[in-house]
């Protein structure tokens, strides 16, 4: 087991990583940019080494002072925790070089899904079920026939993309070479790279992902589903474990249908394999080779630190539980709080006046604000994530509306309002939504 | 024969505000307010030092943040060098060389005063600014991180 962890990151899962670490009884090493000197994960590391100015470019993702401050330090790990470095491939063979251990996936396995073309293909060969789509990138020449073939509605997407950008639908023919034009030149500015490839468009799916962990001895286990279906522009606000959507017999079948998959891959560490479901069906879209911003309410119904899997799976050790010990209990919630204008949602970083984070049975707040805390402008929105687990979906609502209700975050704007409409809505209480649903609520607040 | 009700009066009970007035001297509180006769009535002591709500961050103060001092807390101090970068740094070119600075020393912009290891590439730091080197604040082999103040060139 390591006895000392850098945690290549900041904010909320900063001290997440940190948080696990100190349970194993692990030293924990704090990185952090001229910005965040006063930041919680720096306070509750033992150690910190300050990597850089604000701009994140010459801190969070400086990989040469990152690895200088494993060496300074001692640490023998790294974990890169979500966004930043932790799909970087090349930042985790560096690691590697270097003699140290990177708590993540294998940097292959890193750059084949980080390719959504060969991510598809990959996959598909594995059994998973996938759009109907290009099977490949397409060309201007070809892509009217495939459009066809597919059938209308299309959505042309980069491969290089990934967390919902680069992405134009064309509803019919008529539409299909603007939607091309503008895809291709969206991706070329965002990504660098303005290959495409097509898809059957879906009209009212729902975001469903599983959960996977897989350690260095040949085991894979799925920790179940997580509906992510509420986003606004592509970034999920409010997240469930299990789908409101899925009963136990479609869970234990798509989750098997990964773990096969990626026991075939070899894959190593936690993972996420992302779907569209629509009429009972699932389609891959893309895998995340890295621990998710969401990962809390798969712990809170399976009583699983993923983390400390995460970190145990890295120092060799095998899982110490099998399939049939997973057992799902109760439902679980999380609202991600942005300080952002709960309408507008016009980013709103400043002091924090007054904190009070709520508390009792099933309620958990994973957060590095504090009262006297000054939200930098330099980095995410995220304040803090509220997590509510219950017996089952009604007295999870029940609940997630009253610590809705007690949180308190002055001095900032935050979207607690936006969670408060959404925990009261009748379409909601009743899990009936869509990945388009939170849009045509937002427009329909008429804000 | 009929008892004469007097009328309510309206307006100021004093008989109640002097009675809660000697209750708020006598018991040191700063206000007491009470529902009386249909109406409510405060009696507030006004307060000579308004008491500010301490903002103490939630999780306590933590153990050593184990660097080498990394700067003074009150601002950076004129003629400060910091470094550029995160590593180790050595007052000589070459163990048992002489050292590239010290006290008293005089240096232009440009002079090498550091090298600053980190992934087994050694980086020259140099005078940012010419000057007296007026204070060397870090040890051969120490640890640094970036914007720690190497010495001061005054």
């Amino acid at each position: 087991m390591f006895e000392k962890v850098l945690i290549a990151n900041r904010g909320e899962i900063a001290l997440r990583v940190i948080r696990a670490c100190k349970e194993m009884g692990i030293a924990t090493v704090a990185v952090h940019s001229t910005a965040d000197s006063d930041a919680m994960h720096v306070r509750l590391a033992d150690e910190s080494v300050c990597v850089g100015p604000p701009p994140a470019g010459q801190s969070y993702l400086n990989m040469a002072a990152i690895i200088a401050a494993c060496e300074i330090t001692g640490a023998e790990a790294i974990h890169p925790g979500y966004g930043f470095l932790s799909e970087n491939a090349k930042f985790a063979d560096i690691v590697k070089e270097h003699g140290l251990t990177f708590i993540g996936p294998l940097p292959e396995h890193i750059r084949m899904m980080g390719d959504k073309i060969t991510a598809k293909q990959t996959v598909k060969a594995l059994g998973i079920p996938t759009v109907p789509g290009s099977d490949g990138e397409v060309s201007d020449a070809d892509a009217a026939r495939i459009a066809e073939e597919i059938g209308y509605p299309v959505l042309i997407k980069a491969t290089a993309g990934g967390g919902g950008r680069g992405m134009k639908v064309a509803k019919d023919a008529s539409e299909l070479s603007f939607a091309l034009s503008q895809a291709r030149t969206e991706a070329k500015a965002a990504f660098g790279n303005d290959t495409v490839y097509m898809e059957k468009y879906l009209q009212k799916p729902r975001h469903i992902e599983i959960q996977i962990l897989a350690d260095s001895h040949g085991k894979v286990v799925h920790l179940g589903e997580r509906d992510c279906s509420l986003q606004r522009r592509h970034q999920k606000v409010w997240e469930e474990a299990g789908s409101p959507a899925l009963n136990a017999t479609e869970r234990d079948d798509i989750g098997g249908i990964c773990t096969r998959a990626l026991e075939k891959l070899g894959y190593l560490g936690a993972g996420t394999i992302e779907f569209l479901y629509e009429d009972g069906r699932f389609y891959f879209i893309e895998m995340n080779t890295r621990l998710q911003v969401e990962h809390p309410v798969s712990e809170a119904i399976t009583g699983i630190d993923i983390v400390r899997e995460q970190i145990r799976i890295a120092s060799g050790a095998a899982m110490d539980f099998t399939q049939k010990d997973i057992v799902f209990e109760g439902h679980a919630i999380e609202c991600r709080i942005n300080a952002e204008n709960p309408y507008t949602f016009r980013p709103s970083p400043g002091l924090i006046t007054q904190f009070h984070s709520p508390g009792g049975l099933g309620v958990r707040f994973d957060s590095a604000i504090y009262a006297g805390y000054r939200i930098p402008p330099y980095y995410d929105s995220l304040a803090g994530k509220l997590i509510v687990h219950a017996k089952n979906r009604n007295e999870c609502l029940l609940r997630l509306r009253r610590a809705l209700d007690e949180l308190v975050v002055d001095g900032i704007e935050t979207t607690i309002p936006l969670f408060q409409g959404l925990v009261r809505d009748p379409d909601i209480i009743n899990g009936d939504y869509s990945i388009h649903w939170l849009e045509k609520y937002l427009a329909g607040l008429g804000h | 024969m009929s008892k004469e009700v007097p009328p309510k009066k309206p307006g100021v009970d004093a008989d109640a505000i002097r009675e809660l007035s000697a209750l708020l001297n006598e018991t040191g509180l700063t206000e007491i307010e009470i529902e009386h006769n249909g109406g409510r009535i405060r009696v507030s002591r006004a307060a000579v030092n308004a008491v500010a709500a301490s903002a103490a961050p939630v999780a306590p103060a933590p153990a050593a943040a184990a660097q080498a001092a990394s700067g003074p807390a009150s601002g950076p101090v004129a003629g400060a060098v910091p470094s550029p970068m995160v590593g180790t740094v050595y007052l000589a070119a070459e163990p048992g060389k002489p050292a590239f600075i010290s006290v008293g020393k005089a240096v232009k912009a440009g002079d090498t005063l550091f090298i600053v290891e980190a992934m087994k590439t050694m980086n020259p730091i140099t005078a940012p600014h010419g000057g007296t080197v007026k204070e060397i604040l870090v040890s051969d082999k120490d640890p640094v991180e970036f914007g720690q103040t190497l010495c001061v060139i005054g």
